[in-house]
């Protein structure tokens, strides 16, 4: 019982590290919180859901879905953001205002778009339940761990071992001098959100099937609770994010397994917050640590 | 007035005076305040607990204030802790929590939501009109209270506070003291207009204070234009009035919101009729002279 | 003349680094006291650990006989200590004017108090209409912050310096980044105000206009005071040669 609550958790926590990444890379170099990065989760499960529909292949539903989302998101970094924060700021608040904006606008597209009704996400992969011993697992939570696992060791190759995660790594560390010594900071915003919302995309396929089911108001509780994440993780810093993600998903899964919320669970990830918050002003993971 | 364009009136002057009370904290003083609809929400359920207790809509009209305003104190000293971001997702992280506790406690009437004491006045059973005049009556006393802060060191103080910390410290201004006293000042405001909204809809949900209703107040101020008296009272009639007259758009409407929203953010994030804003840039070059011309002939 | 600060065994460490390292000195009424050093000597973090941004380490600032370490900025500000900043700190959305007025409120800001004072009364305008033209920039009053050049903004500090009544001023390289016309500009009017007998501290690279403006010199280099002296002592100084000149040259 404990060990599946534990894989549970776990599968849980991926899926939110997933789904706030996004947030974590584009908060590393434009140190804006967009939230947005929901209505990219939203879009990519609808994107994915189309794909999938069209031609049954779910690996094409995850690459072109992932792929469309991504460049989306570039697209809305260059003509919306980047112009945003080249304008002396009125209010710190404004990106995320109108981050708020576009991801209201996103939910409400996926409704006019697809129909404000439910839509069934079938997948089929042959069998229904996989018995391990006492473990009872659903394909889809493989799926997810797997791929999950999969991405974030891409994820670290391309920050760690490419030219481009070196941009990346020097812009998030400060901006003004990676542009001094000529690093293209340009390339590494357009790798945030490339990456960013494609991965928001893949996560919002992934709960799409495990859930069997996808609606226009799919993004509202990540669109908070992924806050709470990159906070948690030390705003900006990807293993923060992952560590955050899996440890929100875990506490969440074990509250609701042995009865003990007196709150819904989706609070738990802003409880925990607020409390760590009080003691620790800079987040659980101060980003000075980590990369 | 038909019932339906009171019914319409009391709703942008409820939004109206959030947005008038959400500027003060985030237009006067600078702070990232997200979660403004919390207190309104706390002074709801504040009024409506103790009115339903047997206690004086008035009396429990001052609780809700306190309540709010203690409760925006504490919040005061949390941000003191944290930088802006960090404190834009406190915020909404409280508004979630608030949510989520007068949804779930039985105290607060759980998922049923909450009826409230019909107020009386005169005798009888107070109309929507009643507190139309409660609510416009409330607004003129908190522009004037706004105004009168403008011209005074206070007013200086939180414009100092919102431009350089460093630098307001440097000429003797507490930083700590008024960030406190903004956010007491606002959520204070916040949870009296609550208090007045419970009464007035006579039966409260928790999703009336939802951080949905914390965005709409944050966009009606900066739709508006943020550290003005004007931009509020605009954005809130704007963005009041929208869903009434789109209602043949019904469809469109969040659409249109979303985008607008966008739109202004990135065109005019000073909003329509902030300083240096389009609008207000035309309105000084070609209507401003004339009034002063106007005006000049008058006196001589 | 009268010791207005007394600065007794100052530190101030971050972690293993040691900004300020057992730093004395004085500064006297009337006098104008240069501080220079090489980049990284500890000269700002002086300022900063003066004027309450940090809490220093260990050690006394002694300000008009008190005791003032470690109180806040604000408090220090209100006790008659001004200071500039190298970077300038405008108030971007304020005119000119509404900058210089907000810094001449500092004994006004006593919190909820504050709300019943009006700000823009006519003294309060003519003291700082008074500071405009002293500071030459009358003429930009109407300007927001964020409208104007550096050399002005460096004008502004100053200003707002003034606008606090202060017993010692202390300016953090005033003419850092500007044109060489307006730091001619900016040392006339650190040498008006020297003639009208205030008491300022000058933080500055610009060597030339330190040894014409400064009465006294005190020489830092990594958080220590390796010299004290006139200009001319300063400027034989072996020490000084080697820790400050030296680097010089290098460039």
């Amino acid at each position: 019982m404990l060990l599946q609550q534990i894989l549970n958790g776990i599968m849980i926590g991926s899926v939110y590290a997933l789904t706030a990444m996004g947030a974590t890379l584009i908060y590393g170099i434009l140190r804006i919180l967009d939230i947005a990065n929901a209505g990219a989760y939203v879009a990519g499960a609808y994107f994915g859901w189309f794909i999938y529909l069209k031609t049954g292949n779910l690996v094409l539903a995850f690459l072109f879905s992932m792929m469309i989302t991504g460049l989306i998101g570039v697209l809305i970094h260059r003509f919306i953001y980047a112009p945003i924060l080249s304008k002396p700021r009125i209010l710190p608040i404004v990106p995320l205002v109108a981050s708020v904006g576009l991801f209201t606008l996103t939910g409400d597209l996926a409704r006019l778009i697809a129909g404000p009704g439910t839509k069934a996400y079938n997948v089929d992969f042959g069998v229904d339940v996989i018995n391990i011993g006492k473990l009872t697992v659903v394909p889809a939570w493989i799926l997810i761990i797997v791929l999950t696992a999969l991405l974030f060791t891409v994820l670290w190759l391309v920050l760690n071992k490419t030219k481009l995660g070196l941009a990346w790594r020097a812009t998030a560390e400060d901006a003004d001098i990676a542009k001094a010594v000529g690093i293209n900071t340009n390339s590494a915003m357009a790798l945030s959100y490339i990456l960013g919302y494609g991965f928001a995309a893949a996560a919002g396929i992934m709960v799409g099937i495990l859930y069997n089911s996808i609606t226009p108001a799919l993004g509202e509780v990540p669109s908070y609770k992924m806050l709470s994440i990159i906070v948690l993780g030390g705003l900006g810093s990807p293993v923060g994010t992952v560590i955050a993600g899996l440890f929100i998903g875990m506490v969440e899964t074990m509250l609701s397994a042995y009865n003990l919320t007196f709150i819904p669970k989706d609070s738990v990830a802003f409880i925990v917050l607020i409390l760590v918050l009080l003691i620790k002003p800079s987040g659980l993971i101060s980003k000075t640590n980590n990369i | 007035m038909g019932n339906y364009i009171t019914t319409v009136a009391v709703n942008i002057a409820v939004f109206s005076l959030l947005a008038l009370s959400l500027n003060i904290i985030i237009g006067y003083a600078g702070q990232s305040m997200m979660g403004h609809a919390a207190f309104f929400g706390i002074g709801a359920y504040t009024a409506a607990i103790l009115t339903n207790k047997g206690i004086s809509f008035w009396l429990a009209l001052l609780a809700s204030l306190i309540v709010s305003g203690a409760l925006g104190a504490i919040l005061g000293i949390i941000s003191l802790r944290l930088r802006d971001d960090f404190l834009a997702i406190t915020t909404i992280g409280i508004n979630f929590v608030m949510v989520a506790l007068f949804q779930n406690m039985k105290f607060f009437g759980g998922s049923l939501g909450m009826a409230v004491k019909p107020l009386t006045m005169f005798g009888k059973k107070a109309t929507p009109m009643h507190f139309l005049i409660m609510l416009l009556i409330l607004i003129f006393l908190v522009c004037m209270l706004i105004r009168k802060m403008n011209s005074s060191w206070f007013g200086l103080a939180l414009a100092s506070l919102r431009g350089d910390e460093g630098a307001a410290q440097s000429f003797g201004v507490n930083t700590n003291q008024y960030k406190i006293l903004a956010f007491i000042i606002g959520t204070s405001i916040a949870g009296l207009t609550g208090g007045v909204y419970a009464h007035r809809m006579t039966f409260i949900f928790s999703s009336s204070f939802a951080f949905i209703v914390s965005i709409s107040i944050i966009s009606m101020v900066v739709v508006g234009g943020v550290g003005t008296i004007r931009g509020p009272l605009v954005g809130a009639i704007l963005l009041g009035a929208a869903p009434e007259l789109l209602r043949f758009a019904d469809d469109y409407r969040m659409i249109l919101y979303g985008g607008v929203i966008v739109l202004m953010m990135r065109f005019q994030p000073q909003g329509l009729l902030g300083e240096n804003s389009f609008l207000m840039n035309k309105f000084n070059q070609y209507i401003n002279p004339l009034l002063k011309r106007k005006g000049g002939e008058f006196n001589a | 003349m009268r010791e207005i600060v007394k600065v007794e065994g100052l530190k101030m460490y971050f972690g293993g680094l040691k900004a300020i390292d057992n730093l004395d000195m004085s500064i006297y009424e009337h006098e104008t006291l240069g501080i220079i050093g090489p980049n990284g000597a500890g000269k700002t973090t002086l300022f900063n650990t003066i004027c309450g941004v940090y809490k220093p380490t260990g050690g006394k600032v002694i300000f008009n006989g008190q005791e003032v370490q470690g109180s806040p900025p604000y408090e220090i500000a209100r006790k008659g200590i001004a200071r500039t900043f190298q970077i300038s700190k405008p108030l971007h959305d304020l005119t000119i004017l509404d900058n210089v007025i907000a810094a001449s409120g500092i004994h006004e800001y006593t919190g909820i108090r504050s709300f019943f004072k009006k700000s823009h009364t006519k003294e309060v305008l003519e003291k700082v209409h008074a500071i405009l033209e002293l500071v030459g920039l009358s003429h930009i009053a109407d300007k927001k912050a964020r409208e104007v050049s550096l050399g002005y903004l460096r004008r502004l500090e100053i200003a707002r310096v003034l606008a606090t009544d202060p017993q010692l001023i202390m300016l953090d390289e005033p003419c850092a980044g500007l044109s060489n016309y307006a730091i001619n500009e900016i040392t006339e009017l650190i040498l008006k105000l020297k003639s009208q007998g205030k008491t300022i501290v000058l933080i500055e690279h610009n060597l030339p206009i330190t040894m014409k403006v400064c009465d006294r010199i005190l020489v830092l280099n990594y958080g220590q005071k390796i010299a004290e002296g006139t200009p001319e002592e300063v400027q034989h100084n072996k020490k000084v040669i080697e820790a400050y000149l030296g680097e010089e040259d290098e460039d």
